[in-house]
């Protein structure tokens, strides 16, 4: 117990004595007793109401001058206050300085509520999207982002790759917009300005196809030349046999640059396009079959070539891209196949979407080498890769043409014993031949 | 009135279909914003492919306007809206209305673009219709701004760049005129490139009266027809009270 406390309860036990003395000495002491303790009574209300009163307007009274067990619940209360404003403080200090890092951010940062409604945004964010401060609060983000590209992203469920918007349509920014879901649904969204990459990439991209569009001329020329040359050769005997074999290879090796350019142009082509492509109805099952054909007409291909249809489902998309896919893989897997192996070909759909593989019992790829297979010009073994042709191209074009159907490639293999390319498509890139339209895409 | 009043409604269901209704016309708006940007690149660069998927891509205009209306007779008839929902159910069907107006413009451009693409191209490449077709451009994304921030006074200033778009209109139309007196054998491409740009006067005309629409949706008051010195004198003794 506080000497504060001591002292209060000898003052009243000395008080109550004082007050029986009194009433022994001059009688009458219930009379004593209480005018006493009401005395007290009083002295402690009146104290209580200073407290209260300085409690009440803490700002602007000092607090109370008051002593013993009342002094030291003031004491108390001041310091409890002190302790609140110290914290409170530093928490505006911390919050403040969190802002201050959050708007110095080269990144606009908007954090949007669980309905898309914009809660609060950096000043890099108000810039690039031009938002006003204070009057967008509350606002939905999409409905000042109108970016179609941009609304469909939001409403998808996948947000893990940013989506790059030009915005306002036409001008002269483009941003990368990434959705980072956090906390109880709530969202925090990146942009970030890619002007410049977007334009040195469409810069390179145009490079690429006009050296491409170049080169070939040249080498239309060069080839022609070479196929006249070795026909005299083949049909004047007083020419030099010797020279036979050069000219034959120098005609494989431009067939072969010709091959690579125009896979070159074709990449391009994939690339400039837009980010999805059309919806045109693709008749997989006869282009798969007249495929099968052309296989069966090669001289050099494997003895066993099976197509199996499950399915009468079309895909939605474009027809150019979707058979130089397939085609870019059958031809790799004739490639690569012994005259003594299988190839099985399949196309199915299911609830996911449409499916299409091609399974070889060739040569296989070690595993270290999958992830890296459809890089441009990437070389599993390069001194092959020579000797069998191609341009190193088929499969970034593969990658390139079914991620604008919105599908993925899927490589399994075995070294040694064989390899499974399977193409998805996403459901709503397919139809049903008996129920119509699997999915209506708005 | 402001989003926070649409909030004030006991039915909460009523509420987020009003929201959607907002969201499905300001959609429809980006939308329409970007086949206007498509088309005024395809003339510009002269890619006829673009031209023509942009004309193939309006039927999407025309399907998102009618379910917004049938969703906007649904509400109408079943909820029996008053005041400012009344009045914000009114111009989400008007603006849709425009809007469609606008994609069917911007489907005009693209044809006309894919058409000129295949034409010899005049010496200063169309830059008097670039730079028309920017303003424009900027007059649609403004206006659809000033829809979602139920900014009438940002709509007011929208509404009086109408006047400068007509101004270059007539320019461009009398230097057509030029052209063509001077060079018969450009009356073609020159006809072409009349038609263009009075698509494009015609759609900063819609873009107007969606600016018309927010200030009737926010002040209660019908604007249209109406001198916009006396809209802003009106809008400035409203501010004031």
């Amino acid at each position: 117990m506080s000497a504060a406390w001591s002292f209060a309860i000898v003052r009243l036990l000395g008080l109550i004595s004082v007050a029986v003395l009194g009433g022994m000495i001059w009688g009458r002491p219930v009379l004593w007793l209480a005018a006493v303790l009401g005395a007290y009574l009083l002295l402690q209300l009146i104290n209580l109401y200073r407290l209260g009163r300085w409690l009440r307007m803490r700002s602007l009274v000092d607090p109370p001058d008051v002593g013993g067990v009342w002094g030291e619940v003031v004491a108390q209360v001041v310091r409890l206050h002190r302790r609140k404003r110290f914290h409170k403080q530093r928490m505006i200090k911390l919050f403040r300085e969190l802002r201050r890092s959050t708007a110095a951010m080269p990144d606009g940062v908007v954090v949007l509520a669980a309905d898309n409604e914009i809660l609060w945004f950096n000043r890099t964010a108000a810039r690039l999207l031009d938002l006003r401060r204070k009057a967008d609060l509350h606002i939905r983000i999409d409905n000042l982002i109108r970016a179609p590209d941009f609304v469909r992203y939001l409403d998808e469920g996948d947000h893990s790759v940013p989506v790059t918007v030009r915005w306002p349509a036409g001008g002269p920014l483009f941003l990368s917009m990434q959705l980072i879901p956090y906390g109880a649904g709530q969202q925090l969204v990146l942009v970030r300005d890619v002007t410049r990459q977007t334009t040195l990439e469409a810069m390179r991209r145009d490079f690429v196809a006009n050296a491409s569009h170049e080169l070939r001329s040249p080498l239309t020329v060069v080839s022609g030349y070479l196929q006249s040359l070795s026909d005299t050769i083949a049909e004047d005997s007083s020419a030099d046999r010797l020279w036979e074999g050069p000219v034959q290879e120098m005609r494989r090796q431009t067939e072969r640059m010709t091959e690579i350019i125009n896979d070159l142009l074709e990449l391009s082509k994939l690339e400039s396009a837009d980010i999805e492509a059309g919806e045109d109805e693709v008749d997989v099952a006869g282009m798969l079959s007249l495929l099968r054909k052309e296989v069966l007409s090669l001289e050099r291909r494997p003895q066993e070539f099976t197509l199996r249809l499950d399915s009468e489902s079309r895909l939605l998309g474009n027809e150019a891209e979707i058979h130089s896919a397939f085609s870019n893989l059958i031809a790799n897997a004739v490639k690569y196949t012994p005259p003594e192996g299988r190839i099985d070909v399949r196309w199915w759909s299911d609830a996911e979407g449409g499916h299409f593989s091609v399974r070889d019992t060739g040569i296989g790829i070690a595993a270290e080498h999958i992830p890296r297979l459809t890089e441009r010009f990437y070389r599993v073994d390069p001194g092959r890769a020579r000797r069998q042709g191609g341009s190193g191209l088929g499969l970034a074009i593969v990658r390139h043409a079914l991620q604008r159907h919105g599908g993925r490639l899927q490589i399994e293999s075995t070294d040694g014993q064989g390899s499974t390319f399977t193409c998805h498509f996403p459901r709503r890139r397919v139809v049903d031949p008996e129920r119509g339209v699997a999915t209506a895409v708005s | 009135m402001d989003t926070a009043d649409l909030s004030h409604h006991i039915s909460r269901r009523f509420n987020e279909d009003l929201e959607r209704l907002r969201n499905k016309v300001l959609t429809m708006g980006g939308f329409v914003e970007q086949q206007l940007q498509k088309a005024v690149t395809a003339l510009v660069d002269g890619d006829s492919r673009l031209g023509e998927a942009v004309a193939m891509d309006d039927y999407k205009v025309n399907n998102m306007e009618v379910t917004i209306d049938e969703e906007c007779s649904r509400l109408l008839a079943t909820r029996n809206p008053t005041a400012g929902d009344l009045r914000l159910i009114v111009a989400i069907i008007k603006t849709a209305t425009d809007l469609e107006r606008i994609g069917d413009e911007g489907e005009k451009i693209g044809y006309i673009a894919s058409r000129l693409a295949s034409m010899e191209r005049p010496a200063d490449k169309y830059r008097e219709v670039k730079h028309l077709g920017r303003q424009v451009s900027e007059m649609v994304h403004a206006a659809l701004d000033a829809f979602a921030r139920l900014d009438a006074r940002a709509a007011l200033a929208v509404a009086r760049e109408d006047e400068s778009i007509d101004e270059e209109y007539e320019a461009i139309q009398r230097q057509c005129i030029t052209f063509m007196m001077e060079d018969p054998r450009t009356i073609r491409r020159a006809l072409d490139v009349m038609w263009l740009v009075r698509a494009l006067e015609r759609i900063g005309d819609h873009a107007k009266n969606i600016c018309e629409y927010v200030i009737y949706m926010v002040h209660g008051k019908d604007v249209r027809h109406t001198a916009l010195e006396d809209v802003e004198k009106e809008l400035r003794t409203k501010d004031a009270q």
